[in-house]
This record gives C-alpha cells, sequence and structure tokens, in this order.
C-alpha cells in the first residue's frame, strides 16, 4: 500500500472512531433541543426548544411528565465522589510512597492493591450485599456503597502517583534532609508541592470514576440511591429528552472539570518541564 | 587528635549481597580538602552517601569529630552535600532555596536573612536572589546549591561530582573558585568525581577507588608520580607499565629485567628484594632520539622502537611508539622539545628515562 493510501485508511479510521466516541453525546445533546412536553426521545425534532432544560429545573407548567427525581440523588452522588476522592487520593499517595522502595511482598501487594479495578463490578457488589447481609450490616450508600468506591478508585490513585514518583528525582528530598529538614517535614514542603500534579490527576480519577459508577453501587447502596441508579429507574418506566437535557449538563460539568484540571495541569507541567531542563543542563 | 572525619573499616554490602565499599580506611584533618577518585561503580559515591546518611554503613564506624555516627539520621549529621544536578528546590526563590535549611533550623528572621545575604554576597548571588531556580544558568545553579550547602555551617561538605553537568570552560572557573571559596572558608570538603584533572588541581589529598576498594591516599603530586598500585599507574596520568623481575639495584634504583630488556626505576616504600614487578613510566619522563644516536651507547634505560603515530594537540606533543613486543608506550612533551616533524610515522627511535622518574611497584 502506498503512502496516501495509509493515510486515507487512518483518515478513516480515525474519523470512526471519533464518531463512536462522541455520535452518541452529539445525538443526545440534539435531542435534548426537542419540543415538549409532547415531544419524544426520537427524530425528527418536531420544533427547536429549551422545554426539557426548563422542564428539568422545574420552570415549565406542571403536565403528565413528572420531574426527574434526581434532586437528592445528585447531592448524594457528588458527595459519595468527594468522599471517594479524598481517600482514595490519601490512599494512592501514600500506597506509592511506600512503593518507591522494594520491600519484602512488594510484588503481592501490587497485584492486591490492581485486582481492585480489575474484578467485574456487579460481582464485588453483589458480593458485598451478601457479606453485608451475613453480617448484619445495612447497606447505605455511605457504608457499603463507598467501600466499594475505594476499592475501585484507589488503584487508579494508586498507578497514577506510581507513574509520577517513577520520574521523581530523589535527590532533592535527600538535599533538604541534608540541611536538616525532617523526613515528614520534607513530604510536606518539598515533594507534595513537586507532585501536586499527580495528585490532581489521581484526585480527578477517583472523582469521576465514582461520580458515574453503576455496576458496584447497584447491590451495595442500599434503599437510597445515587444519580446512575436513579437515571437508570427513570429509563425503566418512560424515557423522555428530559434526561438527555440533564446528560448535556452533566456533561458540560464534566468539561469544566477538566479544563479547570486542564488548567492547573498546564501551571505544574511547565514548572515541571523547567525542572527537566534545569536538571539536563 | 581529633579528626573531622573518620571512617574505620567502613564496608557497605548491598541487601542482593553484592559488596559495594570494602575495608574503608581515612582519617581526614579540619580543612581538608579530600577527593574520591576512581571510574564509575567503584564505591566513591556510595562512600560519600554512607558519610551523608543516606546509605547505611554495613559494617566499620564513621566519626564526626568524634562522634559516631553511623545510626544518626541525614538530618542530624553535621553534614551538607551537593549534587550533580542541583537538586535545588524548584517551586522556591533562590533567597528561599539558600535560607530553607537556617528556617528549620528555627534561626531568628534577623540573624537568617544577615546569613543568607552575605553568603549570597560571597557567591555573588545578589542580583538573582528572587528569581526562582529553574530560570537560571548552570553556573548559577551551581553557585546556589553551593550557598544553600554552606550556609547552614556544615562540618563537611560533601559534593558529589558538583562540576559534571557543566561545560568545559565554566568548570575551570568553578572550580578555582571552589578552591578559593574551600581556603577561605577552612570548611573540610569531601569531593567524589570522575575526573582525574578535577581531583589533581583541587584537592590535598586523593582517595582513588577501584571495585569498592581504597588503592592509594596520597597528595597529587605523589599520586602522579609514585603510583602504588598498577590500577593507579593506569588510571592516573598516561603511564607505560611494563611487568618483569627484580635484578639487583643500582644505589637507589632497582633494576628490573623485562620482556624488552634491563631497565631500572625508583622503588616506591619497601619491595621484595626478588619476584615480579612491575615498571611504570610516565609519558613525559621518556626521552625520543633518532636510532643511531652514538650519545646512549652504553646506557641500560634504553629501549629501541619505532614511532607509529604524532599528533600535536595545543602546545603538547603526543606521541605513540611501538615496541619490539608488540606493546604501544605514549609519550608526551613541549612541542619545543621534538618540533613538528621530527619524528614522522615510521621512524626508528631510542627511547630512554631518567630512573628517578620511573617507579617501581609489586606486580598486581
Amino acid at each position: 500500500m502506498n503512502a496516501s493510501g495509509i493515510k486515507l485508511g487512518l483518515g478513516f479510521y480515525t474519523a470512526l472512531f471519533i464518531v463512536f466516541l462522541y455520535g452518541p453525546l452529539v445525538v443526545l445533546a440534539i435531542l435534548s433541543f426537542q419540543t415538549g412536553p409532547e415531544g419524544g426521545p426520537q427524530f425528527p425534532i418536531i420544533e427547536w426548544s429549551t422545554y426539557w432544560y426548563k422542564h428539568l429545573f422545574g420552570l415549565t407548567p406542571p403536565s403528565r411528565i413528572a420531574p426527574l427525581p434526581i434532586e437528592q440523588a445528585l447531592v448524594r452522588s457528588l458527595a459519595l465522589a468527594v468522599m471517594t476522592m479524598i481517600v482514595s487520593t490519601v490512599l494512592g499517595v501514600t500506597a506509592a510512597q511506600a512503593f518507591r522502595r522494594k520491600f519484602r511482598g512488594s510484588g503481592v501487594v501490587f497485584y492486591l492493591i490492581v485486582l481492585g479495578m480489575m474484578v467485574p463490578g456487579v460481582l464485588v457488589g453483589l458480593g458485598m450485599a451478601l457479606v453485608a447481609n451475613t453480617l448484619g450490616i445495612d447497606r447505605h450508600w455511605w457504608g457499603t456503597a463507598f467501600v466499594l468506591h475505594v476499592v475501585y478508585t484507589f488503584p487508579f490513585a494508586f498507578l497514577v502517583m506510581l507513574a509520577i514518583f517513577n520520574r521523581f528525582d530523589p535527590s532533592v528530598e535527600e538535599a533538604a534532609w541534608s540541611l536538616g529538614v525532617t523526613p515528614a517535614r520534607t513530604f510536606r514542603k518539598i515533594t507534595f508541592p513537586l507532585i501536586f500534579p499527580g495528585v490532581l490527576s489521581a484526585m480527578l480519577f477517583a472523582f469521576t470514576l465514582s461520580y458515574d459508577e453503576f455496576s458496584r453501587t447497584l447491590f451495595a447502596s442500599g434503599r437510597d440511591l445515587t444519580l446512575p441508579l436513579a437515571i437508570y429507574g427513570t429509563f425503566s418506566v418512560e424515557v423522555h429528552p428530559n434526561v438527555f437535557a440533564f446528560g448535556v449538563l452533566t456533561t458540560l460539568f464534566s468539561f469544566a472539570l477538566l479544563g479547570t484540571y486542564a488548567v492547573l495541569m498546564g501551571l505544574s507541567v511547565r514548572r515541571a518541564k523547567r525542572v527537566a531542563i534545569q536538571e539536563e543542563a | 587528635m581529633i579528626f573531622d572525619l573518620e571512617l574505620n573499616s567502613v564496608g557497605k554490602v548491598y541487601d542482593n549481597g553484592t559488596p559495594a565499599v570494602i575495608d574503608f580506611n581515612l582519617s581526614v584533618r579540619k580543612g581538608e580538602f579530600i577527593a574520591f577518585l576512581g571510574p564509575s561503580g567503584c564505591g566513591k559515591t556510595t562512600t560519600l552517601r554512607m558519610i551523608a546518611g543516606f546509605e547505611g554503613i554495613s559494617s566499620g564506624d564513621m566519626l564526626i569529630r568524634g562522634e559516631r555516627m553511623n545510626d544518626v539520621p541525614p538530618q542530624r549529621r553535621p553534614t551538607s552535600m551537593i549534587f550533580q544536578n542541583y537538586a535545588l528546590f524548584p517551586h522556591m526563590s533562590v533567597r528561599r532555596n539558600v535560607g530553607y535549611g537556617l528556617e528549620v533550623k528555627g534561626i531568628a528572621r534577623a540573624e537568617r536573612e544577615a546569613k543568607v545575604d552575605r553568603i549570597l554576597a560571597t557567591l555573588g548571588l545578589e542580583d538573582i536572589a528572587e528569581r526562582k531556580p529553574e530560570k537560571l544558568s548552570g553556573g548559577q545553579r551551581q553557585r546556589i546549591a553551593l550557598a544553600r550547602g554552606l550556609v547552614v555551617e556544615p562540618d563537611i561538605l560533601l559534593l558529589d561530582e558538583p562540576l559534571g553537568a557543566l561545560d568545559a570552560n565554566l568548570r575551570k572557573a568553578i572550580q578555582n573558585e571552589l578552591k578559593l571559596l574551600q581556603k577561605s572558608l577552612g570548611v573540610t570538603f569531601v569531593f567524589v568525581t570522575h575526573a582525574q584533572s578535577e581531583a589533581l588541581a583541587l584537592s590535598d589529598r586523593i582517595v582513588v577507588m577501584n571495585q569498592g576498594r581504597v588503592e592509594q591516599v596520597s597528595p597529587p603530586h605523589q599520586l602522579y608520580t609514585r603510583p602504588n598500585t598498577p590500577f593507579v599507574a593506569q588510571f592516573i596520568g598516561r603511564n607505560t607499565v611494563l611487568s618483569g623481575e627484580v635484578a639487583g639495584s643500582e644505589g637507589e634504583d632497582v633494576v628490573v629485567t623485562t620482556g624488552i630488556g634491563t631497565l631500572s626505576g625508583r622503588a616506591n616504600g619497601a619491595l621484595a628484594s626478588k619476584g615480579r614487578v612491575n615498571l611504570v613510566v610516565p609519558a613525559e619522563a621518556i626521552e625520543v632520539h633518532a636510532a643511531g644516536e652514538g650519545v646512549l651507547a652504553g646506557a641500560k634505560n634504553r629501549i629501541d622502537a619505532l614511532i607509529e603515530r604524532s599528533d600535536v594537540v595545543g602546545h603538547i606533543a603526543h606521541l605513540t611508539a611501538r615496541l619490539h613486543d608488540g606493546r604501544a608506550v605514549s609519550l608526551e612533551a613541549h612541542v619545543d622539545k621534538y618540533r613538528p616533524g621530527a619524528f614522522p610515522a615510521g621512524t626508528p627511535v631510542l627511547l630512554s628515562w631518567n630512573p628517578a622518574e620511573a617507579t617501581v611497584i609489586p606486580a598486581g
């Protein structure tokens, strides 16, 4: 195959990839502007309107379609994601710090940690429900589900931090020790500011993975639903474009989160690059 | 007498059983400039890191000003370390970098600032004090690292290849500054390098290491002119090492029978009256004469050779001569002595040297 043929092939492949990646999202976004309340979740668009966005916030006159029952679920999911993010990041950073030195059994411990992100979610959720029932523990989103979220997201935070420490120059810490700085203070004042971009990535991973986690939560969260469960619940009755409108808003929120992350990361990477140059020179 | 630094039979064995440093003995007086010199992997950096406390000591004792330091953590040792990559704190200004050691020691702000100002002035860093280190040149960062290490007034400053990352000209300049600084402060310096020119130029004594062992501890000139071991003879300067047997002595000179004739040199320390030895001849001690010159007839220290290469680098002429047994010999001299082109490749010559400039050492 000649060079232009390869180019064409790769271009086609890329286009296909993008269509599958963003296609569903685009369709969802378009349908969210369907007129309401009579318009349904399908083409053609009868008339463009922002009815379903207003409906979401209760700004439309009452109709036969009930508002999405997501208010409390959203709060729960955000709270759960924040809790998971904090615990997983702390665990990830400290575990990765421990792995900077080889210790007895470090290989086994590594795989035990990583196992948390590889086992099928539904099975773990079901297992947790069984364990909770057997031990007589009530299932709650802030209890059993929270533990599963941490087990799931901790390996991601851990792997991110492992990669960060891999490139970290330990002589900066040694320089601090040799100036009389205690190891604890060195970690707080020298190491932590330098690994902060990594910590930020770990936090982002833990937050987003927890926020839309479905399978592990399904059996483990008990009576009160988290957001993914609540949305799934509305599907089983009848789907209206208000779910799409909500999806668009959530996506925009995620983009905002990513944007903030990108800005913070950009600042840190610029600094890290200068450090790298400093080391090479 | 209390030494600034004492290493008594210090050894280091890695967790996997590999010995890194074997039976290291050294006593360093206050204000001495010591260089650890050797090829990479010889254990010099490991020894330095044991002194700093970054590596544990497997056997033996390490004392600083008479106090045993084996189990003292790095932050409580009176040492500070300068790293090859400087290891500056990238998120702090130059001033904060330099003052950080004093800050954590709880020294009052006014006194701290005075000390920082003084060391910044000494090293010519006042103008960049408020900048971040990443924007500065290698030479500037090197000075910041020195200022940061010296401001805490360590008993011993440890330097791990501190000039390795600088270009040749800058290295020369900082080398001089370093020497002056050390003399004026009177602080003991222990300096690790694999560049013999640095070690020879800077230090009061050089510790040559090879495969975890100390080969020789000597002042630079003595190390250069009187190597103790075959390794040092090969590693320092450009020596020709000829193996042979002791045949007797002639006044102060030892006569050695080698495969290419009977030659002589000065013994370095006690030498058995018999047995295998090495004769070490420095490149710059060898004189070249056109073959057939009558002046050397009857002289003992002469060997026939064929010129193989002749290069002039700056004001130094480097010649390579091939002996009859196939061995290559390096010669070196000021160009005045040879006149470029006097000995083109293929010229048969006679080589000779003053026995006082050659050294006889035990073999292997």
